[in-house]
């Protein structure tokens, strides 16, 4: 596993952050935008220069979303003990939201100008930090593609890498996503009014909105026979995966939650698991009015209102939208491996409309099935569920 | 995969032609999308105002959706869909409007629509579909990987019937291609029979 994320450069640190309870979000000082007074968000205190050099490029050669995507891919691959990483059939499965539109938007006049930044215009696209990934890996014809599901897109990469493998196409598949913080995004979210401008605080009643963040997150996948072969140590295993549309709306959820449902619904079916055997949430909980209130009606049906311990740490990340369904099943895996369940920070008033109090503390228990939630724009409702055991 | 499965119908949005299986359904010789779009509504009688609100990308993916699926009764359908160009045109609008130096403001109407997978959404709130759904980039048209997934969604009895296809809206110019995937059918479901199918209007 790897990840770069606000609160922090690796999966150690971020995992520190997280049972210590601090929170990477911010003011922004990366982007100079109109309005950096009225938002907070959660971005990378390492700055492009610093991840150029890290990487071994030449300034200004890539988008950040890709310099952020080599970063945590190359931790993952490492973590993963992979000397040679075409000894077996490797995939790469990335989502992102934003491609290279970080540089796009800062040369967008110089376009017309000189041809000084030109690169940038071929970067622009979704599917070019997956190339660029791709090759900082080391992958030679492998199965590389990119999803955009908005914010389900690195949890779709995982169920299919996850299916990839299951039906045989692969040994081992790099799934994950990756997003850094843009004009165009936060100009995007602000014109939808769900942009909170303090710290966000899930499944509280005031809650004001979401913050963004950035990250890149993956997970290295490998078939039961690579395992075997290579007498690997598993963090985890995909026990489950459930996608469904919510066929409500283009950017809201509906009332009741009926894609997450569905969702959670084929997630446990294919796990062979009833609900009272989910010990964990890490909930979507982006801090909008509008899904914690849908994802929380979800949860009360799925979970008959016996509804386990849960948390969103988008107060920790901010939403790191195309990233988030990898940030947090590296999270999931993380509650697995040390029996913790993080607190769900920010968190005063109870929702009026439900009895739903998500987990404030730090609280160390055994764990052995984590669900995790991802929703996106276009209805597209993921849920992913991880186990300790096989 | 020991199971085989069917393609029961195809159809394009290309050139100013719109068609089913082959059989032209409208033709037109705009050769402006939003005009020639709006004619295809008008001459299908689509009666779904949302429509207008839409994007370049999702009114082609709804009006080649609404051929599609005429006569289809069954709901328990997934969406597989990819193109090249990911939503970059509306994108681009969006861009320009923030970049704007004397109103740099975006407009919601714009900004939900620069994703890809919206054109799912759409597809889906039209249909009510709550099925899976994904929007993957490729280079190019991609049989291999859609015949793949397709394969694994019904094996894995994810879903009854598969819409797969290409969605391609760019700069003013467009392709769709649509197919239905499921246990009967009159078209093969095969890697050459997709491609040739693409490629035959």
């Amino acid at each position: 596993m790897g990840v770069i994320s606000a609160i922090g450069n690796n999966v150690r640190e971020n995992y520190g952050a997280l049972v210590a309870g601090r929170t990477g979000i911010s003011r922004i000082t990366h982007i100079d935008t109109v309005h950096k007074n009225d938002i907070m968000v959660g971005e990378i205190p390492t700055d492009n220069a610093k991840l150029e050099e890290q990487l071994g490029l030449p300034r200004d050669s890539w988008s950040r979303t890709a310099l952020l995507g080599a970063i945590a891919a190359q931790e993952a691959v490492h973590q993963a003990g992979i000397s040679d990483i075409n000894d077996a059939r490797t995939g790469l499965i990335s989502g992102t939201t934003v491609g290279g539109m970080d540089k796009s938007e800062q040369y967008f006049y110089d376009y017309f100008e000189n041809d000084r930044a030109w690169h940038h215009i071929n970067g622009l696209h979704a599917g070019d930090s997956t190339r660029k990934i791709a090759s900082k890996l080391g992958l030679e014809e492998s199965f590389a593609t990119t999803i955009s599901t908005a914010c389900s897109s690195a949890a779709n990469a995982i169920m299919l890498g996850a299916r990839m493998i299951k039906s045989g196409q692969l040994d081992r598949v790099v799934v994950g996503g990756t997003d850094s913080l843009s004009k165009f995004t936060i100009n995007g979210f602000k014109t939808l009014m769900i942009l909170s401008d303090t710290y966000n605080t899930p499944f509280d009643d005031k809650r004001k909105g979401l913050n963004l963040g950035e990250a890149a997150a993956y997970l290295v996948l490998e078939s039961p026979a690579l395992v075997e072969k290579e007498n690997r140590t598993v963090l985890g295993y995909i026990k489950g995966f459930g996608n469904a549309n919510d066929a409500f709306h283009q950017t809201a959820s509906s009332d009741n939650g009926d894609g997450a449902v569905l969702a959670m619904e084929k997630a446990l079916k294919i796990a062979g698991l009833t609900p009272d055997k989910v010990d964990y949430i890490n909930a979507h909980g982006t801090a909008t009015p509008n899904n914690d209130l849908s994802e929380g009606r979800a949860m009360l049906r799925i979970f008959d209102k016996k509804v386990p311990e849960f948390s969103s740490t988008k107060a920790y990340t901010g939403h790191t939208l195309a990233v988030a369904g990898a940030i947090e099943a590296i999270y999931s895996v993380l509650a697995l491996q040390n029996n913790v369940v993080y607190p769900n920070l920010n968190f005063k008033n109870p929702m009026q409309e439900f009895e739903l109090l998500p987990q404030t503390e730090l609280v160390r228990k055994e764990l052995n099935v984590v669900l995790s939630n991802s929703f996106g724009f276009g209805g597209n409702c993921t849920t992913l569920l991880f186990s300790k055991e096989v | 995969m020991n199971k085989e499965y069917r393609i029961q119908r195809y159809g394009h949005i290309r050139q100013g032609r719109i068609s089913l299986n082959g059989i032209p359904r409208f033709e037109s010789n705009e050769t402006d999308f939003s005009i020639f779009i709006k004619s295809a509504y008008k001459n299908f009688d689509t009666q779904y105002p949302k429509f207008f609100k839409m994007d370049s990308l999702s009114k082609l993916a709804l009006i080649a959706s609404d051929v599609l699926l005429e006569n289809e009764n069954e709901k328990n359908i997934a969406l597989a869909l990819s193109n090249r160009a990911a939503s970059l045109d509306t994108d681009r609008r969006h861009q320009k409007t923030i970049q704007d130096i004397e109103n740099p403001f975006a407009s919601p109407a714009v900004f939900v629509y620069t994703l890809p997978n919206i054109c799912l959404g759409e597809i889906s709130i039209r249909h009510r579909l709550f099925s899976e759904n994904s929007f993957f980039i490729f280079d190019r048209f991609n049989a291999d990987s859609l015949f793949e997934y397709a394969n694994s969604l019904l094996a894995n009895q994810k879903s009854e019937k598969v819409i797969c296809g290409w969605m391609e809206f760019d700069q003013g110019k467009y392709d769709a291609f649509l197919y239905v995937v499921a246990k009967n059918g009159i078209f093969a479901h095969s890697i050459e029979e997709i491609n040739r199918l693409y490629l035959t209007p």
